[in-house]
């Protein structure tokens, strides 16, 4: 059994067994076998061994092969871990967030709320006149009277530091237990105006313009 | 030029894909694997020399194959991937094999004893005489030769499989179907 020269054809031969060539080189390739004795034989040969390895291989139990393969979970169930992971610390850092965030914010108001009650602002209970006496008009001064009013009532404060006279103090007692400015009688709300009138008014505190006047040293009779 | 379409590219997506599936839970895919490589694999075994316990053999390269998944990155056919590791499993059974009988048949100057064992299983007269000319090669080239006549593997597959060359598995091959030819020539 010779060998054929063209080599290449000649190594092509196996791919045509199995068919593992594309179209063109298969009529390429089978036209050479058409025409080359060596090759012809060549192929016979390999057709042969090929028969007869698989003659020769026992038949395998695939059910056999496959009972012993490992299992596989699906991919689905092994990332739900992961993620029931993640969700808890997030609920975990919101619950901390809302925990603390809550605790605080009762806190603080808890505070703000007991210093209203035990110490009111000073200034709407023992000198209002210091807030609404600036502008004296009517309007502001029944408001400072309505918070006066609330402040007092709410706090059970001690008559004022400003001297009141006998109607006075009715008004002033009137103001203690009545909220609203439309429950006064007139005498009381003359009452009333009165003691505004008589409070000293604070003017708005604005800068004035300042000079600031820098002496010469070298004019100085020490500096001569 | 091989066809791509045929026991090339559209095998190999194939395999992957019954990978992919496998990986997502699918034991169908499992079985379907087994069913299209491991007539191929017995075939390797037997080629190579060996004639007992292919199902295990077999068996055996699945698993390995299997619990190595995650790390077949696709570079080469599952099939060449296979034989790959089919090949390891056949040189270890070797080697346990000599020391327990402190033989030395798998050596290449003594590599058609074992086929001596095939002879009565070769009826034909035909197939037995081409059995003897494949049991006198040497190891390496019967390798190359079954995995390139009966498999129909390229010479790189070939070379991945066997862990040499693409020239050098060119050159085993030509060299065994010389010695094939004067064998049957004599």
């Amino acid at each position: 059994m010779n060998d054929c020269p063209n080599a290449e054809i000649r190594d092509q031969l196996p791919d045509l067994l199995h068919d593992r060539l594309d179209v063109s080189m298969r009529a390429a390739v089978m036209a050479h076998v058409g025409e080359c004795v060596d090759c012809r034989s060549e192929l016979e040969l390999l057709r042969g061994v090929h028969g007869m390895l698989t003659a020769q291989t026992p038949r395998v139990d695939i059910n056999y092969v496959v009972s012993a393969l490992p299992k596989r979970a699906p991919q689905a169930l092994r990332v739900v871990p992961r993620r029931r992971v993640w969700s808890d610390w997030r609920i975990a850092a919101a619950v901390t967030v809302l925990a603390i965030g809550g605790g605080s914010f009762a806190v603080l108001r808890q505070s703000g709320t007991t210093s209203s009650v035990t110490a009111p602002p000073p200034v709407s209970q023992a000198n209002p006149a210091s807030v609404d006496s600036t502008n004296g008009g009517t309007t502001r001064a029944a408001d400072t009277v309505v918070r006066v009013a609330d402040n007092a009532r709410q706090t059970q404060a001690t008559p004022t530091d400003v001297s009141m006279s006998g109607d006075e103090q009715t008004a002033s007692a009137g103001l203690a237990t009545t909220a609203r400015l439309a429950d006064l009688n007139e005498r009381q709300l003359q009452a009333l105006l009165d003691q505004i009138d008589q409070l000293q008014a604070v003017p708005i505190t604005e800068p004035e313009p300042v000079t600031i006047r820098v002496r010469n040293q070298s004019s100085s009779p020490e500096g001569a | 030029m091989t066809n791509p379409a045929r026991g090339g590219a559209g095998d190999d997506q194939r395999d992957l894909d019954l990978i992919a599936r496998w990986k997502a839970g699918d034991e169908r895919a499992a079985t379907e694997l087994v069913e299209r490589h491991s007539a191929a694999l017995a075939r390797f075994a037997v080629s190579s020399g060996e004639r007992n316990d292919i199902d295990e053999l077999v068996q055996d390269t699945f698993v390995r194959a299997f619990n190595s998944l995650d790390g077949f990155r696709g570079e080469s056919s599952f099939r060449t991937w296979l034989f790959t590791i089919e090949r390891r499993l056949l040189l270890d059974r070797r080697r346990s094999e000599k020391r327990r009988r402190d033989r030395t048949e798998l050596q290449e100057s003594d590599s058609a004893t074992e086929y001596d064992a095939l002879d009565s299983v070769v009826a034909d007269e035909t197939q037995r005489r081409l059995h003897d000319a494949v049991a006198q090669l040497s190891p390496t080239q019967r390798e190359v030769f079954a995995l390139r006549v009966a498999e129909g593997l390229s010479y790189k597959e070939i070379a991945e499989a066997v862990g040499t060359t693409e020239g050098a598995a060119r050159v085993h091959y030509h060299n065994a179907m010389r010695a094939v030819k004067e064998f049957l020539d004599e």
